[in-house]
């Protein structure tokens, strides 16, 4: 499987101009969030990349994607018919392809030397199959994500034949349906985010998009339910994090964990300690 | 091999469903002792649970049945207290240890087989039970609730078409619609949970979805269940009850777990079960808005609204499991637990509402079988226990799953016309009565369990039954269907359980077929026990006459049997259509977003009452859109109008008629307001009914008491037996109380209650004790009088049950003896509450119905202190205010009213009277027993029979060295009681001359009221009084009861003994004469251990 084309959704309502917010990165050098999305498609090989956006988010899109505006390519997604949709909108940029997908809402941040999205493609090209990136996530925060159910694949850590998957199941769906053997009780394998995609799974969401009335909105997660029951799909429990910068606190929190694994780790949390000794005073 | 282990143990089928009484039933004393011994070894360490559960169940009975059988006459023993304590405490396993080690120190004895055969009974219910609630809690879909403690974990959110809104628009209303379940072939109760885990491929039931209206009511049939969620402008939970009229507004989360405080318990553990409010937040001390902040929206909260079209309580249709399924599934379609909003549960979404249904009837303290949730699928199906499978939680435990299948039966299966046939046939009715059947559910399990070979082949004989119930309905034949479900009735199930039927039952169903003929098909029991649901197929061409002869007779069937049973309500008669689609949501927004008219007219007038701007914007709109409604239709606003105007109530009629019953039944004001003012200043109250805590109070030596078990001499017989012949002896029945244990407080009349079927027909108590005054007529040739002394609620009753069955062949020789007096009810002291509740020792109850008794009696308290501690009891109906004052006036009061004269001059000889108890069955006028009272001259001789377990209250012993029978509540200390061999029985031989004399009479006084009553006066001071604490039901609403506790006096007979001057004697009798049966749930026991047979012999029925 050769993969040489990556799409990220940056089109949703709530989520547009996420990409745009400014981090610093792990060597203490200000980014925007796509930047840093771009150099994580990079560093796993794929250099075509295609960004869905809202029709008139072009103009701040190019500025915020630096030295590598030229290795992008633009999509609109017209209508907003949901994330599903947003993904569709890539199938010819894709060209029946397989593709990595990530969304522009997230950032990454690796335990190992290998990048999230490399370990996803080398497990993808290694089965040849769609894959999508999980990681254990607790109960409490199934609201927020999709959720896949299935089982371990034989000697392989971390890796899964996906049988199911729903967009954020209450509880009592993902405890009836999703519970996979060895994870801890409670915790789901829930998206990271990250996903690569076969001709497969773009005809299936196709076929979703087509079977929805206009006003409903599209669910990757439902294209993807499909596509585990007619190929193989796999999921792979990544060694790295995924920071949701839509979040309360989102862009915080994500900020907090790229310098504290970069070069600022000491000044940071000199910071962090003065900050919590004067609220510890105040409150005192 | 140890044959009880063998039975449990053998892989062969006939060997492991044989009985325990084949087993035991020629084995020695000895042998068997040490089989248990074996058996309790094997109990401790077996790792399968039903072999443990059916060790124990082997235990309890052998020590229950067969070891009592086979001690020799003279046996006695003690109870250790400590083991009693444990037992309190529910730690049962420490309670047989206890029991077992004072076993090692005594010979073998009832007293302590009877307390081990409690022990190991509760034991296997206890581990049977743990073993349901560990599956309940393991169903996938429901564990997460167990872990969630904090509302900041809460997962679950409220599904978006529930929370938008046009603006200036309410929120949507997802309203849903729920069926009852109609059982057809009752199940012969093997959908209880236990018993479908154990056999699985016994328990089946085919059961019905179907909508109701009340014949007559009712335009149509329509779902009865409707439920409905909102999303509410304030950040709470709002409850409501419109059929109870009940609103809760719930601030804090652990409000809701307080399922007692008020009548919403159902709603509450609807929104815990559905995982809102999740079970393991219980405990947490957290606002419910942060909870709702998270599942609905910050500043938001829910309302949940519960309506039950007028369907009585004890419909035996499963209303409340059904209305629990549907208000769980309202909440989990909302909070998309199950897949559908709207429209019909796929299977899936079914199941899991009825997991969470069993989850909530657990978290209730309440119960139901496994076929109850039956309402939330459509139409007719059969439901079948599963076994368990590899995978499933109960794999390896237990042989079946908690949860059966359901199969729903299409029209391929039973066709529509059938479907039709049966509502042509079918008239379903509610009779009126309301009865508690949990005991009747430990005896169907315990039978089960132990394999009794009549209620193992009865089981059998139901299984077939069902089958040919489903193939009467596949043929179409509804004929068949009513002849199978009557012999289902008449046969298994009464073999089973023979309180199944009762006089009521078998009067309405002889009634029925005397009118009908060959047009009516059969009877049809709808489950638990009849005389509540209950359903009549007739010819299709006469149903109508049916149903209307139905409407009309079972009114006058109740008016003539209400003072011997347990009625609730009026009879109902029922429309009805089988519900083919399951419960049912639709989604109401913009104009159609409204509650039920029932719901506005309950809580319009408290917001018309507030002042405008104290109510949320959602709550004024609401106000405006009522007031156009209104102006549209003049019916609702008069019936606001009615809801808001005072009435004229029902308490002002009420009052007259207490104060005429006191005038009527010799109320004196004086003594009552002399107890109030005791009671309130501390003088008198439960811990005031004890004896100085100085008393010395040992077990009587062995010549106190004149051993009578055993043939007496040739002499002594004959003394009484000469007696008898002479007309010496006559008998007194204590007639007067209510008998509140027997119906939990419902005040019938329980010497008229017609408890048992013996000698081919329902006998009452009363019955009983005249037929043996016969028996002993005829066999001594000789006249016994026999004098039913009564109360205010038993009097008019008795005389006209006396008139209407001609003294049951006693004619002329039956008395009855008016009671003089009577009491008022008070409402209890906070102080007396606490002490019966939190000072006496009690049991422990499992621990869901422990948290909801804990929280009815903290309501009680608050009842007691908002009512007025001490005041009158009034708000009931006013024979539920009076009480009796305790049966030592109730022989005097033969002397009051001119009875006693009337009995002497009927029996001049008369000599001695035996006074005895209403439920002391065996006592009998026995020329032995009299023989010895004779013969010893005593002025009264008491009988006391060796103490058993059950045995509380009391007992003889010696109080600072003066041989006396002490009631239990005098008792200083609880463990003196258990220091005592013997208990009281109550029957009581009276040398009629010796007592007058220590009332300072004789018999020529007689005549001369005024001397007679200073006597009894005189007597009366020296008499102790005691406060006690009794339930009495309150009736409300459709077929509803309330219980509360309230505080009344009394003065008791077995304190004659305290007396210097009189001379008692005291003689042990065997058990069956001597024992009580006090209670329902005692009437199994009392057939199978052989004492039904023995009443039986000592009875010369009247016919």
């Amino acid at each position: 499987m050769h993969i040489s084309k990556a799409l990220i959704t940056a089109a949703g309502p709530d989520q547009h101009t996420l990409p745009l917010q400014r981090v610093v990165d792990q060597r203490g050098i200000e980014r925007t969030a796509l930047q840093l999305i771009i150099a994580e498609v990079l560093a796993a090989g794929v250099e075509e990349i295609g960004v869905v956006i809202q029709p008139g988010d072009e103009a701040a899109y190019r500025a915020a994607a630096g030295d590598d505006v030229e290795r992008l390519v633009f999509l609109s997604q017209p209508q907003l018919r949901g994330y599903g949709d947003a993904v569709f909108r890539g199938q010819e940029f894709v060209g029946g392809e397989p593709f990595l997908h990530l969304v522009g809402d997230h950032l990454y941040l690796s335990r190992t030397d290998r990048p999230c999205a490399a370990q996803l493609i080398d497990v993808a090209k290694q089965h040849a199959c769609a894959v999508s990136a999980v990681q254990a996530t607790r109960e409490n925060m199934l609201p927020f994500f999709g959720a896949i159910g299935g089982r371990a694949v034989p000697q392989q850590t971390g890796l899964y034949e996906v049988t199911a998957v729903v967009e954020k199941p209450s509880p009592t769906v993902a405890e009836q349906r999703l519970v996979i053997g060895g994870q801890r009780a409670g915790y789901y394998l829930c998206f990271f985010g990250m996903h690569v995609l076969t001709p497969g799974a773009m005809a299936a969401l196709g076929k979703v998009r087509e079977q929805s009335p206009p006003d409903r909105q599209v669910q990757l997660s439902e294209a993807l339910a499909d596509l585990a029951v007619r190929e193989r799909y796999l999921a792979l429990e990544i060694a790295g994090a995924r920071y949701d910068i839509g979040m309360k606190y989102g862009v915080l929190t994500a900020q907090l964990a790229i310098a504290l694994s970069g070069a600022d780790r000491d000044q940071i949390l000199t910071e962090l300690v003065e900050l919590l000794a004067g609220v510890a005073g105040a409150a005192s | 091999m140890n044959p009880l282990l063998a039975t449990i143990l053998a892989d062969d089928e006939n060997v492991r469903h044989r009985s325990l009484d084949s087993v035991c039933r020629d084995a020695a004393l000895g042998d068997l002792l040490a089989q248990c011994e074996e058996l309790d070894a094997f109990r401790r360490t077996s790792d399968n649970l039903y072999h443990r559960v059916r060790a124990l169940f082997f235990l309890a009975a052998v020590y229950r049945y067969h070891i009592p059988a086979k001690l020799p006459p003279r046996q006695q023993g003690l109870i250790p207290y400590d083991g009693y304590n444990q037992l309190l405490a529910r730690r049962f396993a420490e309670a047989i240890d206890s029991f077992r080690a004072a076993g090692r120190q005594q010979p073998p004895n009832d007293a302590l087989a009877s307390a081990l055969a409690h022990a190991y009974h509760a034991l296997a219910f206890q581990t049977l039970a743990d073993q349901v609630r560990r599956s309940v809690r393991t169903v996938p879909g429901n564990q997460w609730m167990f872990r969630l403690g904090h509302p900041a974990d809460q997962a679950l959110r409220l599904r978006r078409e529930l929370v938008r809104r046009e603006p200036g628009a309410p929120y949507p209303v997802l309203a849903e619609q729920t069926a009852v379940r109609m059982d057809f072939s009752h199940s012969a109760w093997s959908d209880i949970f236990f018993l479908g885990m154990d056999f699985p491929e016994g328990a089946r039931v085919l059961n019905a979805s179907i909508d109701l209206g009340v014949h007559g009511r009712d335009p149509q049939p329509r779902p009865p269940i409707e439920t409905f969620l909102r999303v509410i402008d304030e950040p709470v939970l709002r409850l409501v009850s419109v059929d109870l009229q009940t609103t809760s507004t719930i601030r804090r989360a652990d409000e809701v777990f307080d399922f007692a405080r008020d009548y919403n318990g159902l709603l509450k553990a609807a929104v815990i079960a559905a995982g809102i409010v999740p079970p393991g937040m219980e405990g947490s001390d957290h606002d419910i808005h942060e909870l709702l902040s998270r599942v609905v929206a910050p500043g938001l909260g829910l309302e949940l609204v519960s309506q039950v079209n007028g369907i009585p309580k004890g419909s035996r249709l499963a209303v409340s499991t059904n209305l629990l399924g549907s208000l769980i599934s309202v909440c989990m379609r909302a909070t998309g637990q199950v897949s559908t909003l709207t429209g019909a549960l796929g299977e899936a979404d079914r199941r899991i509402v009825a997991a969470r249904a069993i989850l909530g009837e657990w978290l209730g303290g309440s119960g139901g079988g496994w076929q109850d949730s039956g309402g939330v699928w459509p139409g007719i199906k059969l439901i079948c226990g599963a076994k368990a499978q590899p995978g499933d939680p109960e794999f390896g435990v237990s042989r079946g799953r908690l949860l059966p299948e359901h199969a729903v039966l299409g029209d391929g299966s039973i066709s529509a016309a059938t479907r039709q046939q049966l509502q042509d046939s079918l008239v379903l009715v509610h009779g009126g009565m309301a009865q508690n059947v949990g005991p009747i559910l430990e005896m169907v399990t315990e039978k089960y369990l132990l394999r009794s070979e009549r209620e193992w082949q009865a089981r059998h004989q139901a299984m077939a039954v069902l089958d040919d119930i489903v193939a009467a309905l596949q043929q179409g034949d509804i004929r068949q269907v009513g002849s199978a479900t009557t012999r289902n009735f008449t046969g298994p199930l009464q073999e089973i359980i023979p309180w199944a039927t009762n006089l009521y039952t078998d009067t309405l169903i002889d009634d029925v077929r005397r009118k009908f003929g060959a047009q009516f098909w059969g009877f049809w029991m709808l489950g638990g026990m009849s005389g509540g649901g209950m359903g009549f197929v007739f010819d299709p061409n006469t149903r109508a006459a049916g149903q209307q002869w139905l409407a009309d007779q079972m009114p006058a069937v109740k008016r003539r049997l209400q003072s011997a049973l347990p009625f609730a309500m009026e009879p109902v008669v029922y429309d009805f259509t089988i519900n083919d689609r399951g419960t049912w949501a639709e989604l109401r927004a913009g104009a159609a977003a409204a509650m039920p008219e029932s719901y506005y007219l309950l809580l319009a007038p408290g917001w018309l009452r507030s002042e405008t701007r104290s109510l949320s914007p959602q709550t004024q709109a609401e106000l405006q859109r009522i007031s156009s409604a209104v102006q549209d239709n003049g019916a609702m606003a008069a019936r606001l109008l009615e809801r808001m105007l005072p009435q004229a109530t029902a308490d002002q009629t009420r009052d007259a008629q207490l104060t005429a019953l006191l005038t009527k039944y010799g109320f004196d004001v004086e003594q009552h307001e002399q107890i109030q003012a005791d009671l309130r200043s501390g003088r008198t109250g439960l811990a005031q009914n004890r004896l100085s805590t100085n008393a010395t109070i040992t077990d009587v030596r062995p010549d106190d008491v004149v051993d009578a078990r055993e043939d007496a001499s040739r002499r002594i017989a004959e003394l009484g037996a000469a007696a008898i012949r002479h007309g010496e002896v006559a008998v007194v029945s204590l007639a007067a109380g209510a008998g509140s244990r027997w119906t939990g407080g419902a005040g019938t009349v329980k010497s008229l209650h017609p408890f048992c079927r013996l000698g081919g027909r329902h006998r009452n108590f009363l019955e009983v004790h005249l037929a043996k005054t016969q028996r002993v007529s005829q066999q001594f040739e000789a006249p016994v009088g026999h004098v039913v002394t009564t109360g205010y609620m038993t009097d008019e009753p008795i005389r006209a049950h006396l008139q209407m069955h001609d003294d049951y062949g006693l004619a002329g020789r039956v008395f009855v003896s008016p009671s003089r007096s009577v009491g008022l009810r008070m409402i209890p002291m906070e102080r007396d509450l606490r002490f019966a509740w939190e000072e006496m020792p009690q049991q422990v109850l499992d621990e869901q119905q422990q948290k909801v008794r804990a929280s009815i009696r903290a309501a009680m308290i608050d009842w007691a202190k908002a009512a007025g501690e001490s005041a009158n009891y009034t708000d009931n109906q006013p024979l539920q205010c009076l009480h009796p004052v305790g049966h030592w006036y109730e022989v005097p009061n033969m002397l009051r009213n001119g009875v006693l004269m009337k009995l002497l001059q009927s029996q001049p000889n008369l000599k001695y009277l035996m006074l005895h108890n209403i439920d002391t069955l065996g006592a009998d006028v026995n020329p032995q027993m009299l023989g010895v009272s004779i013969d010893r001259n005593w002025t009264l001789g008491f009988e006391v029979i060796p103490r058993r377990l059950d045995d509380r209250g009391g007992g003889l012993a010696r109080v600072d060295g003066h041989v006396r029978l002490v009631e239990g509540l005098a008792l200083p200390r609880e463990e003196d009681e258990f220091a005592l061999s013997y208990y009281n029985s109550m029957t009581t031989w009276i040398n009629l001359d010796r007592w007058l004399d220590c009332l300072g009479l004789t018999r020529n006084d007689l005549g001369d009221a005024a001397q007679v009553d200073a006597a009894v006066r005189r007597m009366s001071r020296r008499m102790p009084t005691y406060i006690t604490l009794k339930d009495v039901k309150k009736r409300w609403g459709h077929g509803q009861e309330d219980v509360y506790p309230v505080a009344q006096f009394e003065k008791l007979w077995s304190d004659m003994t305290a007396l210097a001057e009189v001379d008692c004697g005291f003689l042990v009798v065997p058990l069956r004469r001597g024992q009580q049966l006090k209670q329902p749930d005692q009437l199994d026991g009392w057939l199978r251990d052989g004492s039904a047979d023995y009443v039986t012999e000592l009875c010369a029925w009247d016919r």
